[in-house]
């Protein structure tokens, strides 16, 4: 039975997979990692220039999943109402008039929030709730989002001029940042190939909302050793420049390590790893492989960082470096 | 087969296999480390005798069994034994993580079948591959110890070094039979047992007696005799009958430094030595209360005689006159206690001289010298204390030049606040700390300054806050941060 599950996902997995990159040509490892995080329940901030597909690729998943679809596209005039929504006066047949609310667009299954970063933080803040609680509140009434509630955000890190980059608050809610990045060249043609003749990639829906949400309580269900639990925990840890064992790339560049939340991201988008690889158990290979989309928007660097032009993921990748050969030296059978 | 069967077989076996790798490796480590400590027995085997090689091949034997016996009794945690066989095989931890899961009572539906699948993979599995075989770094140094041991028994063996201390009791009568032995054994001079007392040579009580050289051989290396074979008491006998009488000539040529050949600076010259022995001389095997004064007080004058030597101011160490006239007196009263005393502290002083003079002299240079003859016409007993350290022109800041206060004068300061100083001085070299604060209009000539290492730091707190909190448009921020490097430069 529960290999049985274990294939199933698999092949729903596979099969989303395929779906998408009948409209997305490359970004696999963009394409993969936002499935991890549709699985992993998580929100996906997507950042690149414009240009590169991401909107595509958020509306090609919405296509391919039996969701419902919001797209909202983030302006500086843009208030929290016109996101969560407003009570409006209606009058009745019987003339009576009352307050009724009218539900914004966050009310759906797949979000996207494009180009999240030129609206005002109010704005970006009114989507808070929605991600952490799945619910909004408005005039004092909590009303629950619809379930799944996957929010896909973009923004653009090259046009800073009248932007509002997001805080550090609404940054730790995204499971993963993703950064996509410039074609190759090939892939490049077969964009051209496809976009610029008649031809009309359709999709396919190959996985319900049920699915969706079953999907997601298997991989809450994967288990996890002990040792690798513990590299995921020191992982965080070692961003933290306090921390007395953190290695010295991270005293000097890290000013706010990684919150709690990063370390339940790894751990659920490792659980997802392992579960899309058929295996049954988490293993720190796992952990490694999903650090970097977790932890590239969770640290903050300090003067000296910034100064430098210290590049999160290079410092990550150090401080991963770090991080697993102590665990291997912890483990070393014969230097004891 | 039940749960966890398979993965304890496994674990069983690579358990064995790592006890076995890690024996060899601290076995290994073990005889590299007992070769290198059994090159000492050989080197030493002067000292340590036929026991030597046998010594050299237990430490070596020694170092390995014990570096053997700690490598098999190391424990060998099941998790981490699992983690070899996923590291080797690529299993992605599922052995390790089977074990861990093992222990959970209350696993699920995918706990088990992760267990399940870990055993089904640990079947399958060569272990002999999972645990290599390990070296340590000390096995590429094995050749070395190993040829120095094979070497060191063709070569002579290591002199041992002269470690035992100074002797200051009288020699007893065991020490004095060789002296008293003749003539040929005091020229030959056989090497010195290994069990015999050998003393410093600075303190030995050397017999510097002219020797009788019926065979005309040349003097021995180190006969004090040849410090006086080209004088005309080269073949006299010292008499100390005659030397409490008289005075030995041999002490009245001692005095004489500057016409005695420098022998290494013999300890024989030394004024104390030969105070030290003519007392023990006197002392030895003698009850104190049977000396007689007149021996005493002859030898006390002999000691307040050399104690005007030049170059020994009154009231230094080197003058033990006071010393002598408390003997005298106390001998003139009778109290022999007392006279012996004072010569003890006549003695003290003697060695003390002795001792500075050899410690110094030989170091000194001519400007030392110069210092202390300057300080001798000073009349200050204390040569060169007057003079500077410094040379022309040198001196710390502010002050310069050859001002008699080397600190130079105090500087005036701006201003009465004693945290924030700016001191208005001359301009030197260098990076400048300060910038102006006026430069045109009437400002211009007020000598405004600010202390600009204090103020920088200040604003670059407030502009890394800024660029934190987000303060600061991205657009601008590298212009903010070239800014504040430009300012560093300066």
């Amino acid at each position: 039975m529960t290999e049985e599950r274990i294939e199933a996902f698999v092949r729903s997995y596979g099969e989303l997979e395929r779906e998408v990159h009948k409209v997305i040509v490359g970004h696999d490892e963009i394409v993969d990692q936002v499935l991890v995080a549709l699985f992993a329940g998580g929100h996906v901030l997507l950042e690149g220039v414009p240009g590169l597909g991401k909107t595509l690729l958020v509306r090609t998943l919405a296509g391919c999943l039996d969701l419902s679809f919001s797209r909202i596209q983030f302006t500086p005039d843009l208030m929290p109402a016109d996101i969560i929504g407003t009570n409006i006066i209606v009058e009745d047949a019987d003339g009576r008039r009352h307050f009724q609310f009218e539900r914004g667009p966050v009310f759906a299954h797949i979000l996207l929030a494009d180009e999240v970063n030129r609206a005002t933080p109010k704005t970006q803040s009114a989507l808070l709730e929605g991600m952490q609680e799945t619910s909004a509140t408005v005039a004092g009434v909590t009303h629950r989002l619809p379930s799944p509630f996957f929010v896909l955000a973009t923004q653009n890190p090259i046009e800073m001029e009248g932007t509002y980059p997001l805080p550090e608050a609404q940054l730790d809610r995204f499971l993963f940042k993703l950064r996509v990045r410039y074609p190759a060249l090939e892939q490049l043609n077969e964009i051209i190939d496809r976009t610029t003749t008649s031809h009309d990639p359709s999709v396919q829906r190959v996985m319900t909302g049920v699915e969706t949400l079953a999907a997601r309580e298997l991989v809450r269900e994967v288990p996890m050793a002990a040792h690798v639990r513990q590299f995921a925990s020191t992982l965080v840890m070692a961003t933290h420049s306090q921390w007395e064992e953190a290695p010295d790339i991270t005293r000097r560049y890290i000013r706010y390590g990684a919150s709690p939340r990063a370390a339940q991201a790894l751990v659920l988008g490792a659980k997802v790893l392992a579960l899309r690889a058929g295996r049954f158990a988490v293993s720190v290979d796992d952990i490694k492989s999903i650090a970097l989309p977790v932890l590239r928007h969770r640290v903050i660097l300090n003067f000296e960082g910034e100064a430098e032009g210290i590049d999160a993921d290079r410092l990550l990748s150090e401080v991963l470096e770090a991080v697993e050969a102590s665990f291997r030296e912890g483990k070393e059978v014969f230097l004891r | 087969m039940a749960h966890g069967a398979a993965l304890g077989l496994t674990i069983s076996r690579l358990t064995r296999l790592i006890r076995q790798r890690r024996a060899v490796f601290y076995g290994v480590r073990g005889l590299a480390w007992g070769l290198c400590l059994a090159v000492v027995p050989v080197a030493l085997r002067a000292m340590v005798g036929p026991w030597a090689l046998p010594l050299a091949g237990g430490l070596a034997a020694g170092g390995a069994l014990v570096g053997a016996l700690y490598g098999m009794l190391l424990g060998v945690p099941p998790v981490d034994a699992l983690g070899v066989a996923d590291r080797a095989f690529s299993l992605k931890d599922r052995l390790a993580t089977a074990q861990d899961l093992l222990g959970r009572p209350d696993r699920g539906p995918l706990a088990d079948a992760a267990i399940k699948d870990a055993e089904e993979h640990a079947r399958h599995i060569a272990l002999e591959r999972a645990v290599p075989w390990r070296w340590p770094r000390e096995a590429k140094l094995l050749p070395a110890p190993v040829l120095v041991l094979a070497v060191l028994p063709y070569l002579p063996p290591v002199p041992l070094p002269d470690v035992s201390m100074p002797s200051f009791t009288p020699a007893t009568e065991e020490e004095k039979k060789p002296e008293a032995a003749g003539p040929q054994q005091a020229v030959e001079r056989p090497t010195p047992k290994k069990t015999e007392k050998v003393e410093r040579v600075e303190m030995q009580d050397r017999d510097y007696q002219t020797r009788p050289n019926p065979e005309g051989r040349e003097h021995a290396k180190g006969d004090l005799a040849a410090a006086f074979k080209d004088t005309n008491v080269a073949t006299k006998r010292p008499d100390f009958s005659s030397f409490l009488k008289q005075g030995d000539d041999r002490i009245r040529l001692l005095e004489r430094v500057d016409s005695l050949p420098d022998l290494q600076r013999d300890f024989t010259q030394s004024q104390y030595k030969v105070m030290f022995r003519k007392s023990r001389s006197l002392l030895s095997g003698i009850d104190p209360r049977q000396l007689t004064p007149e021996k005493l007080r002859q030898l006390l004058e002999e000691m307040n005689r050399m104690g005007r030597r030049p170059g020994t101011g009154p009231g230094g160490e080197g003058d033990w006159g006071q010393e002598m006239m408390e003997g005298a007196e106390a001998l003139d009263r009778g109290q022999m206690d007392k006279a012996m005393d004072a010569m003890e502290r006549a003695l003290s002083k003697m060695r003390a001289q002795e001792e500075r003079e050899r410690g110094g002299k030989g170091l000194q240079g001519g400007k030392d010298r110069g210092r202390g003859r300057d300080g001798e016409r000073g009349g200050s007993g204390r040569p060169g204390e007057d003079e500077p350290d410094f040379g022309e022109g040198q001196g710390s800041l502010p002050g310069k030049g050859t001002n008699p206060g080397w600190r130079g004068d105090p500087s005036a300061r701006l201003g009465q606040n004693p945290f924030d100083i700016g001191v208005e001085g001359q301009m030197r070299k260098g990076k400048r700390e300060s910038y102006d604060t006026n430069m045109l209009g009437k400002g211009a000539q007020n000598p405004s300054r600010l202390p600009s290492m204090s103020v920088v730091t200040q604003y670059r707190k407030m502009m890394e806050e800024a660029l934190a909190k987000e303060a600061i448009p991205l657009d601008y921020r590298s212009q903010v941060r070239d800014y504040f490097q430009a300012l560093e430069e300066r």
